[in-house]
């Protein structure tokens, strides 16, 4: 060969068949070993770290268990980035997408394997998506001037979201939980202001929704415990003294009476800066950084709330919540933003002490208190009611309803299989194998929970064959339910992600036909 | 460990079963290490329990009865395992007490779940019949418990006795269990009558003595020696006192500094001045009238030298360093007094008032006693004896697991026998419930209830009866209504165990219920690991 060596060293190249079988195997691995987690009855996996500790994370979320894989396979690595981007778009349906994605391509292997191009495939692949996205839009429910029937809505949506999750036992108190902190959002999709602070002891039943603003640290000795209508001054500063930033910057005295001076003059510098602060007329002082026990108990002096080293998450979000501003000097009072609330006092909640800061400026803010046996329960409960809080609050802004519990799906297939039917040429066999992978959610729903899935999925096809049939399968009696009747909804917005991004990771996977791997860089070739 | 291994890829033929078999495996290999940790708690339930003793790697000895320590320290890998684990630190948070019995019956719940699977039910179905048996249970016991009043200091007692009694340290039940009671009772806020935060009782060790000489006091004690340096006083009548953070010895700027000394002349007026600096502080502080100093610890600089606790001495202060930051909120708390964090804030209305502050010898070492102190917070301070380390950690462990059952009545007041009487009533009911359930559910709730039988089994076990005929006959007297027989250790038969006097907080019984259930449901549900970063 005249080429021998393109490549460096150690860089392998895999061509044509090789190649795409490769990608096929990989992402069908993906997409098997997140298959158990879908549906209502779906099952958990133990997240074993290999790092320090080996911690232990018990989970049902696509998105984390995918996110903490080792993979070397690129195609595997193409899945798991679709389903990071589901969970940032939407954030649910992260299993639904990579379980589909696995199906297209498991579908897309055997057409290949009988010899037909890979671009004809994915020109079938595209009209059928094409097809199933008019088939949902056709069948969609807008409940968005009906204030109540939205309630309603964004209630089953996210009860449904949550029945696959830990939280599955008390969903109705988590879905409203949910739906009323989204609500207070009115519409922004800003996730921001809702705060969820976890605390171990209880059980998940005493979770609660507060409004206000909660932060997880203690008030200084002696500063009052409870005030109201508070001017709160969020700041960035240090406490304990202003120091020449200056390398080697250092001081030369010849006494000791001078040193002692200098430590007068520091103290001095010191009250003068925390006379400023007081100077804003507030009453309540936050800051990020830690508050010495000197400046500590001048504020307790002039009976200001002080509070110590809240982190940088806990004092953005409080100038947020408040309408302060983040200050760091103190010069001029008149430019600084105060925060305002009603209320600022400490509570109990377990065994621990919180500072509670209620009637804020900003009448969106809420905090999400979770309680639960154990910090494996915590984690998961807090990932289940985010995604519950991102598809809501998606929800809120395209308030397209679809039923859930595979209808979706059959009506998708239903509509792809009869455009199968009318399109001439190779193109119908890929159109026909979408219409198969899309039934392989309802099949893997059905297999999680223990079913007969072969049969159901026949009498699911038979109840569709109907006009406007509500069917879906209702897994807790184990047969084909009315999804309408089951209250079993689902947001058409996340319908539409899992669909158009599978199709596209799925065209993309098929695409490829070489896989170069480059040589791994070596630490001596910087020389 | 055959199910670390990483998921490889499988080929899709032969995947379905592939599959299904090694599900099966993990959970089974899951289910068999979590019964194997329970089975290393098993023999220290009850009061005739045998103790375990663990050497850590650190190759210390720690002798305990207590499930939560034991498992802590056992340091297992296995994550299902570790998930028994941490049950029993929810268990500890949650209730403080019964860190044991949650483990033990996880283990049983796990037992049976095992048989459910080999029937082939399915794990969901399983995991949703369980939290409905404990849901029932929950109830079944809230229907037993008997309530009790905080004045009612007899059944505080009794409950905490009852904690006691499985310890090391249960020959002192009787004068452990009403300290625990007193202390607690004396940190409850009028204002919030359900609520005790544990932390406003400190617990100070000190070798030496038995654990009779184990005292409730009411007021401070410091682990620590008044500081000797040149025979300063060691007991002060009448005192007063100030908490400082701020350190008696010559400056030191944030700004790093050096003096320049050029002559020895400049020596000796330095050395003149440090003294009138330190002087003058201490006149300062002598002007207040106070008597007896606080002085916490500090790290940028020594908090007192040798000159200022000589001054301090001449000016018959009371020195007390090395004071922890994180104990300078218990303290003012109890002294009601402020923190002063510089020497020109040494004012007389921040200073704390005692009528004794002493310096006392006790076994080997000495500790510092404020009492009579005036406006005192709610605070207590109990004093643990012990004539070696091992049982002077042990008395601390059992002291707390004994506070956290009487805070758990503070909570939630309700008292529920002991002795075996409540699972096993549990389980007669639930047994009687599942006749009327239909399908799966069933068989489900039944294995629950048989489940439950462990405690009673393993206590009679433990005790050295014979478990099977104490176990029937306990389910004999109960089918007949008498719903708080139990098991009486000591007298080896069945008795009606309320009347004996073993009593517990309600809140222990329903959170080992709840918690195992949540923890054992949670195992059934994974059906793989998988090791990630």
């Amino acid at each position: 060969m005249a080429v021998e060596r393109l490549f460096k060293d150690e860089a392998t190249e895999e061509k044509g068949e090789r190649a795409r079988m490769a990608s096929f195997v990989g992402a069908m691995a993906i997409a098997d070993l997140v298959k158990t987690t879908l549906g209502p009855k779906g099952m958990d996996k133990i997240l074993q770290s290999t790092g320090r500790g080996h911690s232990v994370t018990v989970t049902n979320d696509g998105a984390t268990i995918l996110k903490s894989l080792h993979i070397d396979n690129p195609a595997a690595k193409v899945l798991i980035d679709i389903s990071k981007v589901q969970d940032d778009e939407v954030g649910d349906g992260t299993t639904s997408v990579v379980v589909l994605a696995g199906e297209l391509l498991r579908e897309a292997e055997k057409l290949v394997g009988s010899k037909i191009h890979p671009m004809t495939v994915i020109s079938g692949y595209r009209m059928a998506a094409e097809c199933a996205r008019s088939a949902l839009l056709d069948r969609v429910m807008d409940n968005k001037d009906d204030a109540d029937k939205f309630r309603l809505d964004l209630m089953r949506i996210a009860m449904t979201t949550l029945s696959s999750k830990i939280l599955s036992q008390d969903k109705e108190h988590f879905a409203k939980l949910a739906v009323d902190a989204v609500m207070r959002l009115k519409g922004s999709t800003n996730l921001e202001s809702i705060q969820i602070i976890k605390k171990a002891g209880g059980s998940l039943k005493d979770s609660f929704l507060d409004e206000g603003f909660i932060l997880d640290k203690k008030i200084g000795l002696g500063q009052p415990k409870r005030i109201e209508n508070a001017n709160i001054l969020v700041a960035n500063t240090a406490m304990d003294t202003d120091k020449v930033k200056i390398y080697g910057a250092r001081v030369r005295v010849d006494s000791m009476s001078k040193v002692a001076q200098i430590e007068g003059a520091e103290k001095e510098k010191m009250r003068e800066k925390v006379q400023k602060i007081i100077g804003h007329g507030i009453n309540c002082f936050v800051n990020r950084q830690l508050i010495y026990n000197f400046p500590e108990e001048l504020f307790a002096d002039a009976g200001i709330l002080a509070i110590e080293h809240a982190d940088f998450d806990g004092i953005e979000r409080l100038a947020l919540v408040t309408g302060g501003e983040i200050a760091s000097t103190f010069d001029n009072p008149e430019s600084v933003k105060l925060g305002h609330c009603k209320l600022i006092e400490e509570i109990m909640i377990g065994e621990d002490r919180l500072i509670h800061f209620s009637g804020v400026e900003m009448g969106q803010a809420c905090t999400i208190v979770l309680r639960g046996a154990s910090f494996h329960v915590l984690d998961e409960a807090e990932r289940s009611l985010h995604d519950a809080l991102c598809v809501l609050s998606q929800t809120v802004n395209d308030s397209r309803v679809l039923l859930g519990g595979g209808w979706p799906e059959m009506v998708m297939a239903k509509a792809v299989d009869e455009l199968a039917r009318k399109t001439p040429g190779k193109k119908s066999h890929a159109i026909e194998a979408f219409s198969r992978a899309l039934l392989a959610i309802p099949t893997t729903i059905a297999d999680n929970a223990g079913l007969d899935s072969a049969e159901l999925i026949a009498q699911l096809r038979a109840e569709h064959h109907k006009e406007e049939s509500n069917a879906g399968i209702d897994v807790i009696t184990g047969s084909v339910g009315d999804m309408a009747e089951l209250g079993i909804s689902e947001a058409f917005k996340v319908k539409q992600a899992v669909l158009l991004s599978a199709t596209e990771a799925a065209e993309m996977i098929l695409r490829v036909d070489e896989i170069i791997t480059c040589a791994p860089r070596r630490r001596e070739d910087r020389m | 460990m055959a199910a670390m291994a990483a998921p490889a890829p499988r080929s899709s033929k032969t995947e379905s079963y592939m599959d299904n078999k090694r599900k099966d495996d993990i959970r089974m290999a899951n289910i068999k290490s979590a019964r194997s940790v329970a089975d290393a708690v098993r023999t220290s339930l009850g009061p005739k329990g045998m103790d375990k003793m663990i050497s850590t790697a650190s190759g210390e000895v720690i002798i305990t009865n207590d499930g939560a320590t034991i498992l802590n320290k056992m340091e297992v890998l296995q994550p299902a395992a570790k998930m028994l684990v941490e049950l029993s630190k929810s268990q500890d948070v949650v209730a403080g007490d019964g860190t044991t019995t949650v483990v033990v019956i996880a283990g049983a719940l796990l037992k049976q779940c095992q048989t459910l699977l080999h029937a082939g039910i399915h794990p969901t179905v399983v995991s949703d019949s369980l939290h409905k048996a404990s849901v029932k249970a929950i109830d079944i016991l809230t229907a037993m418990a008997v309530p009790v009043e905080l004045s009612d200091r007899e059944s505080l007692v009794k409950s905490a006795s009852t904690s006691l009694n499985s310890k090391v340290v249960s020959q002192y039940s009787t004068l452990l269990a009403p300290l625990a009671v007193d202390s607690v009772l004396s940190v409850v806020d009028p204002a919030k009558p359900d609520l005790v935060d544990l932390r406003d009782v400190k617990i100070v060790k000190k070798l030496g003595g038995t654990v009779d000489d184990t005292e409730l006091v009411k007021g401070l004690v410091f682990d620590k020696k008044v500081s000797h340096a040149a025979g300063g006083p060691t007991r002060i009548e009448n005192a007063k006192i100030a908490v400082i953070q701020f350190q008696i010895s010559p400056p030191k700027t944030d700004i790093e500094q050096s003096i320049v000394v050029s002559d020895y002349t400049q020596m000796d007026r330095i050395l003149k001045e440090e003294r009138t600096y330190i002087l003058g502080m201490i006149k300062k502080i002598k002007a207040t009238g106070c008597n007896v100093l606080l002085i916490q610890k500090s790290i940028l600089r020594d908090a007192v030298t040798d000159l200022s606790l000589h001054y301090l001495a001449k000016a018959k202060i009371l020195v007390i360093k090395d004071v922890e930051r994180d104990d300078i909120e218990f303290i003012t708390k109890t002294l009601n007094c402020l923190p002063i964090a510089n020497i020109e804030h040494f004012r007389a209305e921040k200073l704390g008032y005692a009528d004794m502050v002493e310096e006392v010898s006790l076994g080997d070492g000495k500790i510092v006693r404020i009492t009579g102190i005036k406006d005192m917070g709610r605070t207590t301070t109990v004093l643990v004896r012990g004539s070696n380390m091992l049982v002077l950690d042990e008395a601390e462990r059992s002291l707390h697991d004994a506070l956290c059952v009487v805070r758990c009545l503070v909570n939630k007041k309700f008292l529920i026998a002991g002795g075996g009487a409540p699972e096993i009533e549990l389980s007669r009911q639930l047994g009687a419930w599942s006749k009327v359930l239909q399908g799966m559910e069933s068989y489900c709730v039944r294995s629950f209830a048989e489940a439950l039988e462990v405690i009673p089994y393993t206590l009679a076990e433990n005790a050295g009866l014979n478990p099977i005929a104490i176990v029937t006959e306990l389910r004999n007297r109960h089918a007949q209504g008498e719903i708080n027989a139990g098991i009486n250790v000591r007298k080896g038969q069945i008795t009606n165990i309320l009347e004996e006097n073993v009593v517990q907080p309600l809140l222990v019984s329903t959170s080992a219920i709840t918690l195992a259930t949540e923890c054992v449901r949670m195992i059934l549900k994974i059906d793989d690991i998988v090791t990630v970063r």
